[in-house]
């Protein structure tokens, strides 16, 4: 994969977590790339979640330094985070299923929004103008992503291939220059997959998006990462680019168990 | 109403008649897209700098006179505006079906000699460069949408825009623009305007080349046929490679000056068409029924109040409506109760399906149900049918309004000479008829009789009222072992008019019975399981519940009763039948490209079952490996219950509707 460069957008330096007596990770020390898509790949429980959720400021580190965009941060919260250029995507889908996709994706342009609740409401001058201008990057999004059949459509009645680039949608829909996905393609079929794996790269590509991924499914992650962090309970047991970690024993053992 | 014709100047070719609009009413809408959510309008004048733009731009890329100009993709106003373009520059165009798989398209590029590609988007970019060396002739592919195609570096590919930017820049000095404006002026009507590549139904898809002269003639008849005028506005849906789009849409709305609007994107359709409300529509049966269907589905879901004003005012439409639509004299309680189930039910469905404005609506391609139709024609849309051929530039027959029926396709068409040869197959010479098959002068020849008809290769007669009636392909009807006639899209038709039965493979040819194998509608049987408390994991299940089967016993035994109703067919009742364990799929080659049924192809395929419907086993199984069109090779297992029908006694004289 090409496109990423060499500034480090995000540093993460012997960090440790845990909560209460269990240690969910353990002196774990990576780097993100501006520009690259970076796979965060384990076996469950391997802490990779809590990984995105330190990354993001929704848990907060015992031990360990967090550099971002160059500054070194001591806690931070994640609409903070989110304020920084940092969007993400969760496991299970947190959409508001009552609302349309067109709906659910204008709400990830809520930190952009200038104008006061009181001028939103009026709807005039100022505000419209603005309402005009998010507007046109959720169509934007929206065409991006392909889901025009479904911009008026409550997502709570979407299938849940769906709803996942629904809020795919959300994230891109802040602009943000760090985009953590969390088992972008979990209960997808092959063809959903191949979609979500395009819209990824284009991200990348077209959008100059930074990605952090956790993902199961291997075939996808060696395909779409340009470097792939390996974690088992807890601990960074590889770190390397696809092929080599493909090759490494100790990820093979991992996966497949000592004694494969 | 006016149309360029009549605005002075040459108007033989399709490049002139825009022009014509262009200066005649310039400022009335010509196009729309919606894009980005929002409806975008080009006006004819627009249209006419954009489409002289690409045309000058396809020049510097040396497109010349007589070469072959693929079109592949989708309803997108550039890529109608690429047609044009090239007309304009003596080039032929040739639109492809977009959701041809690759090897398809190789095959048909390949005979078509195309040297400059237009494509839709990056898919089909990419469907083109994995068989680009197949294709030597190709210099350049030029691509509208360039989502996804910014790091491509293949030779020759290049975005549209870049092109028509390249044309603006040359058109601004002045020589290029008096060169194209002596170009649109060297187009003759004699030119050959346009080549339409047939769906394939029986056999290779071969390049029917069209003349502008005869193009422009046939659509103008068919215009002043159902008085379109400049004020008409259709939702351009339909595959820009079928002959139906580029007549009804394209030439019917070039010759008319009238509006065009495509949709946002294929699954948009339905939504588009409610927020355009075409004056001017045609859709497949199909489409129709789907419709129908959902309306169906929809009300049984409704309130009480609501299902009962449904039942009722449909009670009256039913009753009066038709009656109503074709002017016949009904009393006026009648007209008082249709008023206002107009007011209460019709109006409100019409608008909620996107027919509220509709003057003039089609259908054709297959045959349609007369309980379908009738519902349609009864709730006030003016729906009739027509009978076409890619051949004959769409119109052979064409119903008048107020001359309307279900079971028939209508008189000729205005200056069509329609004839029955003895053998029954119907024979036509049309205004529009096409000059010859591209580079196959031999099966231009064997399409045709010496004294100069084309031969449809459908069977048929006239009824009484001069309407032609469409029985089957001359070459599918066969007859069984006794004699008795066997028209198998006959019976299909009649199994298909049950909303629960979506497609049907009758046999009979050369045997001792008729069976059938018969597909289920998955929308409403599946509707039916959810009520019913039947569960189901899949298709095949559902398939195969005996529960369905005692639904489609049903049907088969009705069909059977309508059968025995008419002479010519009471012996050729089903005796036997299964439901297939798989849906019928064009990317499995089972259908065409335009959904109709590959005999043949399913024969060969399916010949365990058929084995099983003959050899009086209570089910068969079948199992299989098959190669999709694009190479990969997938498995198709299944067992399929066989059940025997009840043959009716032939009636005696009783004719059944």
């Amino acid at each position: 994969m090409t496109g990423a460069s060499d500034e480090i957008l995000l540093d993460v330096e012997n960090v440790s977590l845990s909560f209460g007596g269990v240690r969910a990770i353990t002196d774990v020390s990576f780097d993100i790339r501006r520009g690259e898509i970076r796979a965060i790949i384990g076996p469950n429980g391997a802490g990779k979640t809590s990984m995105l959720n330190v990354i993001n400021g929704f848990y907060h580190p015992q031990e360990g330094r967090i550099t971002y965009r160059g500054r070194t941060r001591a806690r931070m919260k994640p609409h903070e985070a989110a304020r920084q250029g940092v969007a993400r995507t969760f496991q299970n889908v947190a959409l508001f299923k009552g609302m349309t996709t067109l709906d659910n994706i204008m709400t990830g342009r809520s930190l952009r929004m200038k104008r006061g609740l009181f001028w939103q409401a009026l709807r005039h001058g100022p505000a419209l103008a603005e309402e005009i201008e998010h507007r046109r990057v959720c169509e934007e999004i929206i065409d991006f992503l392909e889901i025009e059949h479904i911009r008026r459509t409550p997502v709570g009645a979407l299938p849940y291939g769906l709803q996942k680039r629904v809020e795919l949608g959300r994230a891109l829909a802040m602009e943000p220059e760090l985009l953590l996905l969390d088992e972008p393609m979990a209960g997808m079929n092959l063809e959903e997959k191949e979609d979500m794996s395009r819209f990824i790269v284009e991200a990348k590509l077209q959008r100059g998006m930074t990605v952090a991924l956790i993902e199961h499914d291997i075939g996808v992650v060696m395909d779409l990462s340009d470097r792939v962090l390996v974690l088992e309970y807890g601990r960074r047991i590889a770190d390397d680019v696809p092929d080599v970690v493909k090759a490494d024993p100790k990820v093979i053992d991992a996966y497949l168990g000592v004694g494969h | 109403m006016g149309s360029a014709r009549a605005d002075g100047g040459a108007s033989d070719t399709f490049a002139k008649l825009l022009r014509g609009h262009a200066a005649a009413r310039g400022d009335r809408p010509a196009f729309r897209h919606k894009d980005f959510g929002l409806w975008q309008t080009w006006t004819w004048a627009q249209v006419y700098q954009e489409t002289r733009a690409i045309a000058a731009g396809l020049v510097a890329l040396g497109l010349g006179r007589g070469e072959t100009m693929a079109i592949v993709g989708g309803n997108r106003p550039k890529l109608y505006w690429s047609i044009t373009a090239a007309q304009m520059i003596g080039a032929v165009p040739a639109p492809f079906y977009a959701d041809a798989v690759a090897d398809e398209l190789a095959n048909l590029l390949e005979h078509s000699e195309a040297t400059v590609i237009v494509a839709q988007d990056q898919e089909q970019v990419d469907k083109i460069l994995s068989v680009r060396d197949r294709l030597p002739r190709v210099r350049a592919i030029l691509y509208d949408e360039p989502r996804g195609l910014a790091d491509y570096d293949d030779p020759g590919l290049v975005a549209l825009e870049a092109v028509m930017s390249k044309g603006r820049a040359a058109l601004a000095e002045g020589a290029a623009a008096a060169d194209l404006d002596r170009r649109i002026d060297e187009g003759k009507g004699s030119d050959a305007s346009v080549m339409l590549y047939t769906s394939g139904t029986t056999g290779r898809s071969k390049g029917v080349v069209l003349s502008a002269e005869r193009s422009i003639a046939a659509a103008t008849d068919t215009v002043a046929f159902d008085r379109l005028t400049d004020r008409d506005e259709v939702l351009a849906y339909l595959p820009l490679a079928w002959v139906g789009d580029h007549y009804l849409n394209y030439a019917q709305g070039y010759v008319a000056g009238f509006c065009m609007a495509c949709p946002e994107s294929a699954d948009t359709a339905a939504n588009d068409l409610r927020e355009i409300g075409p004056t001017y529509h045609f859709a497949p049966p199909r489409v129709f029924e789907a419709l129908l269907t959902r309306v169906q589905i929809r009300m049984e879901d409704a309130s009480a109040v609501k299902k009962w004003l449904y039942r009722h005012f449909m009670d009256v439409a039913k009753r009066w409506g038709e009656k109503i639509a074709n002017g016949e004299a009904v009393p006026l309680s009648a007209r008082i109760a249709y008023g206002l189930g107009e007011l209460v039910i019709y109006a409100p469905l019409k608008n909620a399906l996107g027919f509220s404005r509709i003057r003039v609506a089609y259908t054709a391609g297959e045959a349609i149900g007369a309980e379908l139709f009738a519902f349609y024609r009864s709730i006030g849309l003016n729906l009739k049918q027509l009978y076409g051929q890619t051949e004959a530039f769409l119109f052979v027959t064409a119903q008048a309004d107020r001359a309307v029926r279900s079971d028939a396709v209508g008189p000729p068409a205005p200056h069509v000479d329609l004839r029955i040869a003895p053998d029954g197959e119907v024979q036509f010479k049309s205004p529009g008829q096409f000059v010859g098959y591209f580079r196959e002068p031999e099966k231009t020849a064997e399409a045709l009789t010496p004294d100069g008809y084309v031969k449809t290769g459908d069977a048929g007669y006239f009824e009484p009222d001069g309407q032609l009636k469409i029985v089957d392909r001359a070459a599918d009807v066969g007859r069984l072992v006794d004699g008795q006639l066997f028209a198998p899209k006959y019976i299909e038709n009649k199994l298909k008019f049950f909303p629960n039965i979506r497609e049907a493979v009758a046999l009979g040819d050369g045997r001792d019975f008729v069976t059938a194998m018969i597909n289920i509608e998955l929308a409403s049987v599946g509707n039916w399981a959810e009520r019913n408390n039947v569960s189901y994991a899949s298709y095949q299940e559902l398939a195969g519940h005996p529960r369905v089967y005692d639904m489609i016993e049903t049907h088969v035994d009705a069909v059977n009763r309508a059968l025995a109703a008419e002479p010519m067919m009471a012996g050729a009742q089903i005796r036997r039948f299964l439901i297939l364990p798989k849906e019928l799929d064009a990317d499995d080659g089972e259908l065409t490209r335009t959904q109709k049924v590959r005999r043949r192809f399913i024969a060969e395929r399916y010949a365990p079952l058929i084995d099983g419907l003959y050899g009086g086993a209570a089910e068969a199984s079948i199992s299989a490996e098959i190669t999709y069109e694009d190479g990969r090779k997938g498995k198709l297992a299944g067992t399929s219950r066989i059940v025997d029908a009840k043959p009716h006694p032939r009636a005696q004289g009783a004719r059944a509707a």
